[in-house]
């Protein structure tokens, strides 16, 4: 008896020698999402494939958010014109090996995919008014090298602390490496009051990325007008609440709040904002 | 999938020790301490990636450079008396938020492991893990075992300090051992290889503090050194349980009197077969079930 796929091809797409984009539903400032939506409007990224989710999820029933039944989704979508395959799933709960490898299977057997790149946020105790870098970890040196002409930090030093484990994106880094499949996974620093909201400096910060390494030619226009309405809601609730504005002031004096004023500040810009929708 | 044999080395007739974590690292603590005292070798290993999410990460200037798994490893030593191979899960393939595997990958890592002890001929299986009992602290714990076929009762009864399910009152030869400690036993039954689970008695109270205990492991270890005619060197293992103890007193004096008094208790409490007329009352015996379960949730602690 043969193994059946756990993925389902709807349609093979045209393109060869593709580029990789992999992002998850559940990401601070809602970095992997918010970047891979815009790439598919940008681009018009055709749904062509998904991952079937019975081996992956625990489907004893549903999740709800915000009042809207929830149902994990892992989507493929090819964008003709750019030689790009997107993915963007709700993280696996098990068999994530066999998960990371079907989706490295889509991508080079369907679309000749030839490199990788992940999307993470990571949380940063840092006020939003900061500067977004972008850091860049690599499946091999010669891939490091290759990003040299961009403004990434590059050069990061990790180990997984104790109590914790490594982020898919760093397993599916892995993986590619083992298929000699060229691999970046790519983080931004989000703001901890903004890591269950919207970041879309952030975001902006990745487009600009690939609209630069893949030449995609963006139109950067929503980004901006989104970057604009956050900047003047931000601003709105520090005139508002003296409080918030204390709290980021002393962020942007590289001054440490406690967590009990973290906990504060990040409940009170998520109310304002969840308020001003 | 599979079994990476890194040799293979020449073994006659050998018993095969395995253990993974549970409560109170009890079995893996007895395996490691084999493992350590008598110098085995590594020969061998599961490979890790479609049975566990990795452990850790290591980024060197940018560039990934490992990503590590929980291992499961085989090692093997050859004695005068008897050849053994040792086999030591560091996680169990659990997937969820459950430390115990369960399923479909439970099964596979039984019968690979098995696999290894079909291919060198072993001639039976120890597991080895935890037995939550009504039992005080001060006491030495009992052995537990467990079988998994009926011919291997009548060794089992000679063991010394071991009882029996049948022997424990109230429980009429019936439990259950949770996680592949006990379902390598099950998988070996259905393969004809003997097996035996040899489970370190914890008190209840203790079950669920994220401390390992020792002094059950050196009561499973007589067990098994004696069964298997060799000898180690656990003094290390008997230091290690004399500090523990001391922990654990220290923690026990903070315990308010009246929970205390409770707990003095479970050192009269004789729950095998056969004994005297137990000198506290059910109603004793369940009150202080009762108490322990409050103070430790009031202390907040889960149970592994």
């Amino acid at each position: 008896m043969s193994e059946r796929h756990p993925f389902k091809v709807l349609k093979k797409p045209k393109i060869q020698s593709s580029s990789l984009v992999v992002g998850w539903n559940e990401d601070a400032g809602q970095l992997g999402p918010g970047v891979i939506d815009y790439l598919t409007g940008e681009l018009g990224g055709e749904r062509f494939g998904e991952i079937e989710p019975e081996d992956f999820f625990s489907l004893g029933g549903i999740r709800v958010e915000q009042d809207v039944a929830q149902f994990p989704e892992s989507n493929f979508y090819s964008c003709h014109e750019n030689n790009l395959v997107i993915f963007r799933s709700t993280p696996p709960g098990f068999e994530w090996y066999k998960f990371l490898n079907s989706i490295l299977d889509v991508a080079e057997h369907y679309c000749g995919t030839k490199e990788l790149y992940t999307i993470g946020g990571m949380v940063a105790l840092a006020a939003h008014t900061t500067p977004r870098a972008l850091l860049a970890t690599t499946s091999s040196q010669e891939v490091k090298e290759s990003l040299k002409q961009y403004n990434l930090v590059r050069d990061m030093d990790y180990q997984t602390p104790p109590g914790q484990r490594p982020t898919l994106n760093s397993f599916l880094l892995w993986l590619a490496g083992r298929r000699n499949i060229a691999g970046v996974s790519l983080w931004v620093p989000i703001p901890f009051y903004l890591v269950r909201s919207e970041d879309s400096r952030a975001q902006k910060k990745v487009l600009q990325f690939f609209d630069e390494r893949l030449g995609l030619n963006i139109d950067f226009g929503d980004i901006d007008h989104a970057i604009q309405k956050q900047s003047e809601k931000l601003a709105q609730a520090r005139v508002r609440l003296p409080e918030v504005d204390d709290y980021i002031l002393r962020l942007e004096s590289n001054l440490r709040l406690s967590q009990e004023e973290n906990e504060r500040l990040t409940k009170e810009v998520e109310e304002f904002l969840r308020e001003e929708e | 999938m599979g079994v990476k044999l890194y040799k293979r080395p020449r073994l006659k007739n050998p018993v095969m020790i395995a253990s993974w974590p549970g409560i109170a690292n009890i079995g893996l603590i007895v395996v490691d301490t084999l493992r350590e005292a008598l110098k085995a070798e590594e020969f061998g290993e599961i490979e890790p990636w479609d049975f566990f999410y990795p452990q850790r990460v290591s980024i060197k200037g940018g560039v990934l450079e490992a990503l590590e798994f929980p291992s499961s490893k085989f090692y093997f030593r050859k004695t005068r008396k008897q050849d053994l191979i040792f086999f030591i899960g560091e996680e169990q393939p659990a997937g969820g938020s459950s430390v115990y595997a369960e399923g479909e990958k439970a099964y596979q890592i039984a019968n690979l492991v098995l696999d290894v002890a079909e291919k060198f001929h072993c001639r039976r299986v120890y597991t080895s893990g935890a037995a939550v009992a009504p039992i005080h602290h001060t006491m030495v714990p009992r052995v537990w075992a467990v079988p998994n076929n009926r011919d291997l009762i009548a060794e089992t009864r000679k063991y010394e300090n071991t009882i029996l399910m049948s022997e424990i009152e109230g429980r009429e030869g019936q439990g259950n051992i949770v996680g592949l400690n006990g379902l390598l036993l099950g998988v070996a039954r259905k393969r004809g290889i003997e097996a035996i689970c040899v489970m370190g008695e914890i008190p209840v109270y203790l079950q669920g503090l994220p401390l390992p205990y020792p002094k059950a492991s050196r009561s499973v270890l007589e067990v098994l050194t004696r069964s298997l005619g060799i000898e180690v060197d656990i003094s290390k293992l008997d230091r290690w349980a004399e500090e523990l103890e001391q922990e654990i007193e220290d923690v026990y004096r903070q315990i308010p009197s009246e929970i205390k008094q409770q707990l003095e208790k479970l050192k009269q409490v004789t729950y095998a077969r056969p004994a005297e007329p137990s000198p506290i009352t059910e109603e004793d015996k369940r009150r202080i079930m009762e108490d322990i379960d409050k103070l430790f949730k009031k202390r907040g602690r889960g149970i592994e």
